[in-house]
């Protein structure tokens, strides 16, 4: 077995959740520059502050609005996720996530659920445009870039940080590069630990952010919480991104058609629906 | 006496055509292990297995291992 390189590795606290990253042959100092971008691009993204440029977004609806070019580069892959799920992944699903009482951060408790506004969502197309550095937004939508941001920004921060990185954000990662070992960087999924070589990973689940009968997951048919028979699904894929879109979708489409979906868009997958057997 | 003549040309051309192209396309199967085939394809070559309550699947591009993972996907 070859020797293992030296890895440094740096975690924190960001985007509501839990980040680390780990490289090789990188300065501590790297990793915390890392951390830094991390918590900038995610005081922009953020539904939850009002000053952010996604609220302001939210909030200018009917007209167009300035938007950053990383704004503009997450609202395309949003669009590309619409399309790899034929509709299942859809970030305009603000108005379902308050109506089912997801008005601020989770660890400050839900809010109050309105149910009686609930109804399907629109397709993305016919409530978000876009053009060079403006979008606009119908009025009455609103976006929530949730995990597509979180898979976006692990694929570009590892990128940016060297040929033989990690970067895990809240659980959406890219393992670039073969790792300290040369043979992949082992990576825990589903109670394994698989070995991924420019590979990313991603959870989706219903377990977690879960209050009485509602959850943060929404099912774009209906407007409600999802409710398939699974309820968590990890996918390896290309990027941090498309594990992000196969795994939601996959959790979405049930446990009949989930595998297939896998199959066809995945390069490893668990699928739990809650039972031990 | 021509109408015929053109008539039986076309026909036996029709015929070789379809001939050739059967023989071509039998001796042309589809190679499995041509480039670009898409991932479904390669299902069969996947293992799965029972794994904390829910069903473990991995293809060829993923090697498992049982080191201790250095960090994890998990729901957030």
């Amino acid at each position: 077995m070859p020797p293992e390189s030296s890895i440094e590795s740096h975690h924190f606290e960001s985007l509501g959740t839990s980040c680390s990253v780990f490289a090789v042959g990188q300065s501590h100092e790297l990793l915390i520059e890392a951390e830094f971008w991390v918590r900038r691009l995610g005081a922009r993204l953020t539904r939850f502050s009002a000053d952010s440029e996604l609220s302001r977004l939210n909030r200018d609806t009917g007209d167009w609005v300035p938007i950053s070019a990383e704004l503009q580069a997450i609202s395309r892959a949003a669009f590309r996720a619409d399309e790899m799920s034929a509709g299942l992944v859809n970030v305009a699903v603000l108005p379902s996530m308050h109506a089912v009482g997801y008005t601020r951060p989770f660890t400050e408790g839900p809010g109050v659920a309105t149910l009686e506004d609930l109804r399907p969502l629109p397709p993305l197309a016919d409530v978000l445009e876009l053009r060079e550095g403006e979008a606009r937004l119908q009025a009455g939508c609103g976006v929530d870039l949730g995990g597509i941001a979180k898979g976006w920004m692990a694929d570009r921060l590892s990128a940016t940080l060297g040929a033989d990185v990690v970067v895990n954000l809240g659980g959406d990662l890219f393992a670039r590069g073969s790792g300290p070992r040369g043979d992949g960087w082992p990576v825990g999924l589903g109670g394994s630990t698989l070995l991924l070589r420019d590979q990313g990973a991603a959870t989706s689940s219903v377990r977690r952010r879960r209050w009485g009968e509602m959850h943060h997951l929404i099912d774009p048919r209906t407007g409600l919480p999802a409710k398939t028979g699974l309820e968590e699904v990890s996918v390896v894929a290309a990027s941090g991104f498309e594990a992000e879109v196969v795994a939601k979708t996959a959790l979405l489409l049930g446990p009949d058609l989930a595998p297939a979906y896998c199959a066809a868009h995945a390069m490893a997958w668990w699928l739990s629906d809650g039972h031990d057997d | 006496m021509r109408i015929f003549l053109l008539k039986t040309a076309a026909t036996v051309l029709t015929m070789c055509t379809t001939v050739a192209s059967a023989m071509f396309v039998t001796s042309h199967l589809k190679n499995p292990t041509a480039p670009l085939q898409p991932p479904v394809l390669t299902a069969g070559t996947v293992s799965s297995s029972a794994a904390l309550g829910g069903t473990l699947t991995v293809g060829p591009s993923v090697q498992p291992s049982n080191a201790e993972p250095m960090t994890s996907t998990y729901a957030s």
